[in-house]
């Protein structure tokens, strides 16, 4: 059993090398500079730091390839015992300097596989360094390693090499970032989507249809975004007054979800939905009767404020106005003056309070009814 | 002499910091209208059938519940080894300096070192309205990517389109600054505090360790699957005012949506983001920021983007390594409001979306 332990060692050790070197060299080449290399380089004077990261890199490839050719017959002898002590030497100076780099530059990860080890160095990163010195140490005067004969033999060497890459595997914060990587799909909302594919895809829904023909103009006057919806505001007129058509469009490549609202220009109120299919006749012209005014009509903010929200809009739920219930506009929360100079952006900004999260997830949307 | 005719001045024009968030189509020029802007949150809350009350500056909702800003900026009138007299917009402000009461100008020092004409941030005692605690002279901070070099002086670029900066290493400083940026050559980063002088900046202390990277080889930031978390940490920032009124309680944010930019590819691609994986937001989007060293937590709006911010992959240790990155470029206020010491340059920070 002990004798299987220490033979499992070498090849371990062989692969952990030639993976770290591996691992640095492909982040040194995306970066197209040597400088990038982390780790206990940050240690030394900004000069010796490129000598050092390719000398530690040179370094692990040859203990690598020197171990998989003094593993056999061939090397056996003084060539296995000065690779196996180099080897020692190398994880037992690695060990230190994540014990110096953990105490001098918290900030740091130790670098050991490239931009997979960006996490600071804790103690289980210096328990790995730990345990491949102890391995290498296990691996000295190791016989000549042969692939033992299918069966039992067989089974226990890779057994104890599964067993022994399972606890490196959990010492090793580089595990998570790489399987992170492996299964990737960009969340929507750090996905880069142009206006203009959203511009196209609001003109083919139902909404716009619905909504265009209060629209004055071909372009919106705002766009933002937030999350993965992005909004547009086209100025309008509805029923003889000037409105603003909001449109939230769902950052997806198809048939996204499009919701929109008509908020009085002047007053910052939500008025009735369109309902019903455009009625060329009437251009411009509501689909149904329009509420009073507001202005001057219904209680102040404050009044309404310290009311509470009304409890259709409270419901999420814009519906047409009722005799009894027609003073169900949002409040005119930011009653901004157009024509305010930037200066005053600051103030402007300071008034905005926070709004309820809107559903981010097409599922999510689904289950608040997004048409 | 990079100092001739060429010196500007340390306040970031806040005009020009927001031109990456370009207006809509067809709108003149390329900032949003502020009035458009304030409207967001209200057309938002329409369009979602939301509830919105009417808000209050965050400054206003602490008078209303009976609390007291915490930083006040202004200039310094008087100074005696008690009391301190700071000119707070028309208003006149006196506070009392305790034993304990510590300063700033160019290194912790005594509060009597503060001279009268000083531009002072003081930050408010938590056990008294009109006790100091901390008193920063003429702090400034240049952050951003090297342009030139003379000598001791360096011309740095804060991105976005905004003014450049005229940073002179300080003798006395120069060996604690090489060693945290030994690369003080154009295309390297740097993040340096100081004293503010008449057209530039006095560096002193090095907020931060250099990127070994150059700023046109930020990293890519690590993959989020499924969907970003509602909350991210990281390091939270401070920046010097540009036009923002003093007590501004606002944040930067390194990720505001490019309308206008043309993705690099298809559509879906991912963006050169900086090192932290941050959700699209825009000017007007509110965001709740925790201090994770003192525990402190603020909603804050999105006032503008954080070009700098992003190129640097740094963690903040003010209480043991925070994640990689820059999430939050807060105003000076709201940096101190959160409890950071402008000198150190940063802290742990907890970053969430209105939600």
């Amino acid at each position: 059993m002990l004798a299987a332990i220490r033979e499992v060692q070498i090849p371990l050790l062989a692969a952990m090398l030639l993976g770290a070197c591996l691992g640095k060299l492909s982040h040194v080449l995306r970066a197209r500079s040597v400088d990038v290399a982390l780790g206990p380089t940050a240690l030394f004077p900004l000069r010796l730091r490129r000598p050092v990261a390719m000398a530690m890199c040179a370094a692990e490839m040859s203990l690598g390839v020197a171990l998989i050719g003094t593993a056999g017959t061939a090397g056996k002898g003084l060539p296995a015992t000065i690779v196996r002590g180099a080897t020692i030497v190398l994880f037992l100076t690695a060990t230190g300097a994540l014990i110096e780099l953990r105490g001098r530059r918290p900030d740091v990860g130790c670098g050991c596989f490239g931009d997979l080890s960006s996490t600071p160095v804790r103690l289980r990163t210096i328990a790995r360094s730990a345990l491949l010195a102890l391995a290498a140490i296990g691996s000295v005067a190791v016989p000549p390693v042969h692939l033992p004969p299918p069966g039992s033999a067989l089974v226990l060497r890779l057994g104890l090499l599964a067993a022994e890459l399972a606890l490196i595997a959990a010492l090793s914060p580089e595990i998570g970032e790489a399987l992170s990587r492996l299964g990737y799909s960009e969340p929507c909302e750090l996905r880069v989507v142009p206006v203009g594919r959203t511009l196209s895809a609001l003109r083919g829904s139902r909404q716009w249809r619905k909504h265009a023909r209060l629209v004055t103009t071909d372009r919106p006057v705002d766009v933002w975004r937030e999350l993965c919806w992005r909004y547009l505001v086209y100025p309008g007129r509805y029923g003889g007054r000037e409105v603003e058509v909001v449109f939230a469009v769902y950052l997806r490549p198809r048939r996204p979800a499009v919701r929109a609202a008509v908020v009085d220009a002047a007053t910052g109120d939500l008025l009735p939905p369109i309902t019903g299919r455009p009625s060329p006749a009437a251009p411009g012209q509501p689909a149904r009767p329009l509420p009073p005014h507001p202005v001057g009509l219904w209680p102040a903010i404050g009044a309404r404020t310290a009311a509470g929200p009304h409890p259709a809009t409270a419901a999420g739920q814009a519906r047409a106005p009722s005799a009894e219930d027609e003073p169900q506009f949002l409040p005119a929360a930011t009653a901004a003056d157009a024509s305010a100079a930037p200066s005053s952006l600051y103030s402007l900004l300071a008034l905005s309070s926070p709004a309820r999260r809107q559903p981010d997830k097409h599922q999510e949307a689904h289950e608040r009814h997004i048409a | 002499m990079l100092l001739d005719g060429r010196a500007v001045g340390g306040r970031r024009p806040a005009a020009r910091a927001a031109a990456p968030e370009a207006g809509p189509p067809g709108a003149a020029g390329g900032l949003p209208d502020p009035g458009r802007i304030a409207r967001r949150g209200a057309l938002k809350a329409a369009v979602f059938g939301l509830p919105r009350l009417p808000g209050q500056p965050p400054a206003a909702e602490a008078a209303a519940a009976g609390r007291v800003p915490r930083a006040v900026t202004g200039r310094v009138l008087d100074v005696s080894p008690h009391v301190l007299v700071i000119e707070n917009g028309e208003a006149e402000e006196r506070f009392a300096l305790t034993a304990d009461a510590r300063a700033w100008r160019g290194d912790r020092t005594d509060p009597a070192t503060v001279k009268p004409g000083d531009h002072a941030v003081v930050r408010r005692h938590h056990s008294g309205r009109e006790v100091a605690d901390r008193i920063w002279a003429n702090i400034g901070r240049v952050t951003g990517m090297i342009t030139a070099r003379e000598g001791d002086t360096l011309v740095v670029d804060r991105g976005g389109g905004t003014d450049r900066q005229i940073l002179v290493i300080a003798c006395r400083a120069a060996g604690r600054i090489q060693v945290r940026f030994p690369r003080l050559r154009p295309g390297y980063l740097v993040d340096i505090i100081g004293v503010r002088r008449d057209g530039y900046l006095e560096g002193l202390v090095p907020a931060t360790s250099q990127p070994a990277y150059r700023a046109d080889h930020v990293p890519s930031p690590a993959l989020v699957s499924g969907r970003v978390p509602g909350s991210i940490s990281g390091a939270a920032v401070w920046h010097e005012p540009a036009d923002e009124p003093d007590g501004l309680l606002g944040i930067c944010y390194p990720a505001i949506d490019p309308p206008h930019t043309a993705p690099p590819g298809r559509a879906g691609q991912r963006a050169a983001s900086g090192c932290v994986s941050l959700p699209y937001l825009s000017a007007g989007s509110r965001l709740r920021v925790r201090n994770d060293c003192t525990g402190r937590c603020l909603d804050l709006p999105v006032i503008g983007p954080a070009p700098a911010a992003r190129l640097f992959c740094d963690r903040s240790v003010v209480c043991g390594p925070s994640p990689r990155g820059r999430i939050a470029d807060l105003t000076v206020a709201g940096f101190v409001e959160l409890g950071g010491e402008l000198d150190e340059g940063n802290f742990n920070a907890t970053i969430e979306i209105e939600g």
